[in-house]
């Protein structure tokens, strides 16, 4: 019998040494980063001090259950206590170096139940199964006294097992081991990284286009005004003693609120074309058809709109509510009222994008002609625009696309531009949104 | 001459009625909203109604949908619409229905009075007056229309400044040739443009049209 137990335990031990090394693998990690690893602390973490927790609760476990008297069920007093032990001694033993945070969940549970354990035998000996407990022998010695031990035991026992489990309580909470669970962590993780990306990019690219603003304005209109300004000062000197030169003061006068004006309009429309903001995309877009100096074949497939609507002659009783899309619920469904609308932001990104794509065949392409496609489908606005020119165009060149793309991003949009040398040039630009219904008003 | 004026900012509503009295028109109403528009259209019949693309209450082209609702209602009403850019799409939307007597000015055209007064003539004639900068984009642009293609440079001039609302008097001055020269290229655009012999004013109508859709 005794051959045997040694015999079991030589082999279980080598079994666990085998397990062990495999842990490490080929090219296994020192010992000391291993131990800097398994000692390291993190805030809120498990340690190892709270996974070593699980060896008295081992320890415990296989006294009870050798020799125990579980409701009609004991071990042999030999080969099966030993196996009984050695099993649940390589279970700890792999636990602890498998996983500590298992090892001190378990740890926590096992010191509770045996805390409990501890007071029940105390109370209510010989009333309760098992046998021995730390210490005590209650076989060997079915005394009074040491049932005192136990409550003490017990005591003991449930005051480690409440000082761990609100540790191991709390690291579950924060870090669920469901696979699924952390797989969406890492994709919320990953968003947030992209949106913490486009979220600089939006304030960078606002931040210059309210300089450029800035410097527009402060060169051109207020320029312009200041001329026109100083002209009147001028002509009301002038006035009394020369009339006519005067009054050529208020023609240049006229001019520079003129070129004021020109120039104010100019700026007007980089910042928000003014077809965009009285008619939305569709109709922006066929203004920006209408523009370009070279044929546009258009294609333009939303659902029926307020402007189409005008077109047919029934303007006013459609018209738009006059700003911001934000916050307005999304179409649901079909199109009840026969009027929905792309939001403005991502209506203004669409457009200044399709005109990008229109600038560049227009000046680089040497097309002959171009096609604007225009659709919202399944979620997605999508315009592609096509030319039949010499092709070659690489959005990692000139800014101008890539400026594009990064004003795209922020609404998770993309920009696609197929480009082979000879042409055709495609460039496709995707943004998900949801259509909405325009408020209407009565005019 | 009867005028509707339709403008929000009450500065510029007060300088074009100033003005305008100031050249003998007479200003049936000045209205500062579009459904006042729309009524005052229908119910006054000016003689032209000067129109701000935007307008409350949408503050979006509720001006222009005022007028081409009005239009729909009185056909060929005479309207002068005035906005602070012009676009060839709504250019497009006015003269759609061919019935002539439409304005498009940039807003800052009020500064020459003389030319703006000489506009508001014409279009409460019938005639067809668009913006030199709506027209300019036209000249620049590639010509994919056919019939509008086959047109000589000097045609095409000629075209452009019949869009810009000028007699053949005002072109003939404008490009230095006789004013029979003038009428002999108008003649070569409407036959180039298919256009049947008919009241000149409509004929100069149908092709800043066809121009436009060019």
């Amino acid at each position: 019998m005794l051959v045997a137990i040694v015999l079991a335990l030589t082999i279980g031990s080598i079994a666990v040494g085998l397990w062990l090394l495999r842990l490490d693998g080929p090219g296994a990690r020192p010992v000391t980063a291993l131990a800097a690893r398994w000692l390291d602390r993190r805030r809120g973490g498990i340690s190892a001090a709270h996974a070593l927790l699980l060896i008295p609760v081992a320890g415990l476990a296989m006294q009870l259950l050798g020799p125990g008297n579980w409701f009609g069920w004991q071990a042999v007093d030999g080969l099966d206590a030993a196996v009984i032990d050695l099993a649940v001694a390589a279970a700890a033993v792999v636990l602890i170096f498998r996983s500590r945070v298992w090892a001190a969940t378990l740890a926590a549970a096992g010191l509770l139940v045996l805390g409990v354990y501890g007071w029940l035998i105390a109370m209510f000996w010989p009333g309760v199964p098992g046998f021995a407990y730390g210490f005590s022998d209650l076989h060997n010695s079915p005394l009074p006294a040491p049932l005192w031990s136990d409550a003490l035991q017990g005591s003991l026992l449930l005051a480690v097992g409440l000082w761990l489990a609100p540790r191991v309580m709390r690291y579950h909470l924060a870090n669920p081991s469901d696979p699924e669970l952390a797989a969406r962590a890492r994709q919320l993780t990953q968003r947030v990284q992209m949106l913490t990306q486009t979220r600089r990019d939006v304030v960078d690219t606002a931040a210059a286009e309210l300089r450029r603003i800035e410097r527009d304005l402060h060169d051109g209109a207020q320029a312009r005004l200041v001329a026109l300004g100083m002209s009147l000062q001028a002509a009301e000197r002038l006035f009394p003693v020369s009339p006519e030169a005067a009054l050529a003061l208020v023609a240049e006068a006229k001019e520079s609120s003129s070129l004021a004006l020109t120039e104010l309009r100019d700026l007007v429309r980089g910042i928000y074309p003014p077809v965009l903001a009285d008619r939305g995309l569709a109709d922006a877009i066929r203004a920006l058809a209408l523009d370009a100096p070279l044929p546009v074949e258009l294609d333009i497939d939303l659902p029926a709109t307020a402007d189409q609507a005008s077109r047919a002659g029934l303007g006013g009783q459609a018209s738009r509510a006059a700003t911001g899309g934000q916050g307005r619920p999304a179409a649901t469904g079909g199109q009840g009222s026969g009027a929905s609308t792309v939001e403005l932001p991502v209506a203004s990104a669409v457009y200044f994008s399709v005109a990008e794509a229109l600038t560049n065949v227009t000046k680089h392409a040497g097309a002959r002609s171009v096609r604007i496609q225009l659709s919202h489908a399944s979620g997605v606005l999508r315009a592609q625009v096509t030319d039949d020119g010499c092709g070659g165009a690489d959005p990692a060149q000139g800014t101008g696309l890539a400026g594009v793309e990064r004003r795209l991003a922020a609404f998770d949009g993309i920009l696609a531009v197929n480009s082979p040398p000879g042409g055709p040039t495609i460039v496709v630009i995707e943004v998900p949104c949801a259509l909405s219904s325009p408020k209407t008003s009565t005019c | 001459m009867r005028i509707v004026i339709a403008e929000d900012l009450y500065l510029l509503r007060e300088g074009l009625v100033r003005l305008l009295s100031a050249h003998g028109f007479e200003i049936a109403a000045a209205v500062a909203s579009a459904p006042e528009l729309l009524e005052a259209l229908v119910e006054q019949r000016p003689d032209v109604g000067i129109v701000d693309v935007r307008l409350p209450p949408t503050h979006t082209d509720d001006g222009l949908r005022a007028a081409l609702r009005a239009r729909a209602q009185v056909p060929g009403l005479p309207v002068l619409v005035l906005s602070q850019y012009v676009e060839q799409l709504y250019a497009r939307e006015l003269l759609a229905d061919q019935a002539g007597g439409v304005g498009y000015l940039l807003k800052d055209r009020v500064f020459n009075d003389e030319a703006f007064t000489a506009a508001i003539r014409t279009v409460a004639a019938g005639g067809t007056v668009l913006d030199p900068e709506v027209v300019g984009k036209l000249m620049t642009r590639r010509s994919r229309a056919e019939p509008v293609a086959r047109l000589t440079p000097r045609e095409r001039e000629v075209l452009a400044l019949m869009a810009e609302g000028r007699s053949n008097v005002a072109i003939a001055q404008r490009l230095f040739i006789t004013e029979k020269a003038v009428s002999k290229h108008a003649a070569g655009i409407f036959a180039k443009l298919d256009l049947a012999p008919s009241d000149d004013d409509n004929r100069r109508v149908l092709a800043v049209l066809a121009y436009l859709d060019s």
